[in-house]
């Protein structure tokens, strides 16, 4: 794979963008539960028919719920699942990993970051403060170290976490690719940098100028970005900030039993309103 | 005559009372009753604290008040985006004084599972996992934590599996408040419409009430506080929490 990604416009088609993960690859995902997270492509991953992918995020929940409801998964790693809110536990989630058929990593929130930033940093393993006492690190086969600078402290040490794609939901993009995410950017930073190559989508395209003004706005440079989608209120059911709030209503009958509430929920997706008046 | 709890009051007035003038404190995710707390802590008492959360606010000040604790609203009004790396490393280095975080179930040191109900590889129910707990219980300086529901189910002799260890600093329940004393949870005060005999009798393990007392009613600010924050009562309509 090449270091860096240099085409004068790597916009695509979010079926184009989706049909760049193949069967069986690990996929971060951006955002924190119903918030920014890249959900019109996780969808989209659904449509396709993938398989066997590997989820790998610190909060996820609608995301991670609906990929294990659509039979996509067969692992993940993740430091706290849930629908949040008034809806609690995630259901098909919940369902898959107790009946073996999606693998669990289980993570504190903390440690799959210190995960990918051994990755990002280049180095085998990163410390990870905390820990102590949590039967976590033995039912992962975390390694622990005693300080070689005398302070006779120990540390829990984690292994690289790189993931194939980060898959990240941003508020804009220019034509290069870079990305500027409004509000907080949960953990989007540390996963553009662990995994082997980015794919945004975005709401919207800006110029380049509107970037160039405030570049410590930029999350991640061009030069990091593999392709893109421009899919407005592609976060949906979930929030973008400042452009929408999460659409409550949504995902309650996104939670209703049953195939056909699925495949209602994946009409009404924007991105397929869209699809269908094009 | 002194104002009355209702069960919603009491968790969220008491998580409050965990607050302290200046502190750093944090409100995470699938936190409703502890984004309720902070927000109203800002509202009730003539000091201040420094208030951060899982949207990245810091002392925000938001429109409205979010049914998600990590809605982005959260971040309305603050100066800066003070994001979940940055809050991390700040308790693991020390620095974070008080942290809500979730819990399941609890034992009498204040250990906690948010992972597993049953063997973690055949799990009877699975819970939503390590989160916040494992990094920020044995670093926060405090820790504390609340249940909507008081049982022996929730508070046991022996956790399922131990998502987190270092114990928390206190704990609210519809009917209790415990703080850790020696080691172990230690009770503090009982709603004054429970009885000790009743806490006694729904909490899985022994404990040390030495000193507790009925919990002292709330005063006329955290109630108008409350109330800015749940002006129609969805909040505490949508928690459903009963005193049995």
């Amino acid at each position: 794979m090449r270091s860096g990604f240099k085409a004068a416009n790597k916009r695509v088609s979010l079926k184009v963008l989706a049909s760049m993960i193949p069967d069986g690859a690990s996929i971060a995902l951006g955002g924190s539960f119903l918030h920014r997270g890249p959900f019109a492509l996780v969808r989209e991953l659904i449509r396709q028919g993938k398989r066997n992918l590997e989820l790998i995020k610190q909060s996820p929940g609608y995301d991670i719920d609906i990929l294990c409801r659509a039979g996509v998964l067969s692992r993940a790693r993740a430091g706290i699942v849930a629908m949040e809110g008034n809806f609690g536990l995630a259901p098909w989630y919940r369902k898959a990993i107790e009946s073996g058929q999606v693998e669990l990593e289980e993570h504190a929130c903390a440690s799959l970051t210190a995960g990918l930033r051994a990755a990002a940093f280049g180095v085998p393993f990163q410390p990870c403060g905390g820990l102590h006492g949590s039967a976590l690190p033995e039912l992962n086969g975390w390694k622990r170290l005693d300080d070689p600078y005398g302070s006779g402290e120990s540390v829990w040490v984690i292994p690289p976490i790189r993931p194939d794609f980060a898959i990240l939901h941003a508020n804009e993009v220019d034509a290069a690719g870079n990305v500027r995410i409004a509000g907080t950017y949960h953990w989007d930073r540390i996963m553009s940098r662990a995994a082997g190559s980015v794919l945004v989508v975005a709401e919207r395209m800006v110029d380049g100028e509107v970037f160039r003004q405030a570049p410590e706005a930029t999350v991640v440079p061009y030069f990091m970005v593999q392709a893109m989608a421009i899919v407005p209120r592609g976060a949906w059911p979930g929030s973008c900030w400042p452009d929408y709030a999460v659409d409550y209503p949504a995902v309650e009958r996104y939670l209703e039993p049953g195939d056909d509430a699925l495949a209602q929920h994946l009409a009404e997706a924007p991105e397929a309103q869209e699809a269908a008046h094009a | 005559m002194p104002e009355s709890w209702s069960p919603f009051s009491y968790i969220v007035i008491n998580l409050a009372r965990f607050i302290r003038p200046n502190e750093i404190t944090f409100s995470g995710v699938n936190s409703t009753f502890p984004m309720l707390a902070c927000l109203l802590a800002k509202r009730a008492y003539d000091w201040d604290f420094i208030y951060i959360n899982v949207a990245g606010g810091v002392d925000p000040q938001p429109s409205h008040i979010p049914l998600s604790s990590s809605d982005p609203v959260l971040a309305e009004g603050s100066a800066s985006i003070f994001a979940n790396e940055d809050f991390y490393d700040l308790c693991t280095r020390g620095r974070m004084d008080l942290s809500f975080l979730g819990a399941a179930q609890i034992d009498a040191q204040g250990n906690a599972n948010n992972s597993v109900i049953g063997d973690w590889h055949r799990p009877k129910v699975r819970l939503p996992g390590g989160g916040g707990g494992a990094v920020m219980m044995p670093t926060a300086r405090r820790a504390c934590t609340w249940r909507t529901e008081h049982s022996r189910r929730t508070f046991v002799e022996k956790l399922d599996f131990c998502t987190s260890a270092g114990g928390f600093h206190g704990v609210v329940t519809p009917i209790a408040v415990f703080v850790k004393r020696d080691g172990r949870l230690a009770l503090q005060s009982w709603h004054p419409e429970s009885r000790l005999e009743e806490v006694r009798e729904r909490t899985g393990f022994s404990f040390d009430a030495t000193g507790a007392r009925p919990t002292e009613p709330p005063t006329s600010g955290e109630l108008r506080a409350l109330a800015q924050l749940d002006p129609d009562g969805r909040f505490e309509r949508d928690a459903a929490v009963r005193l049995r």
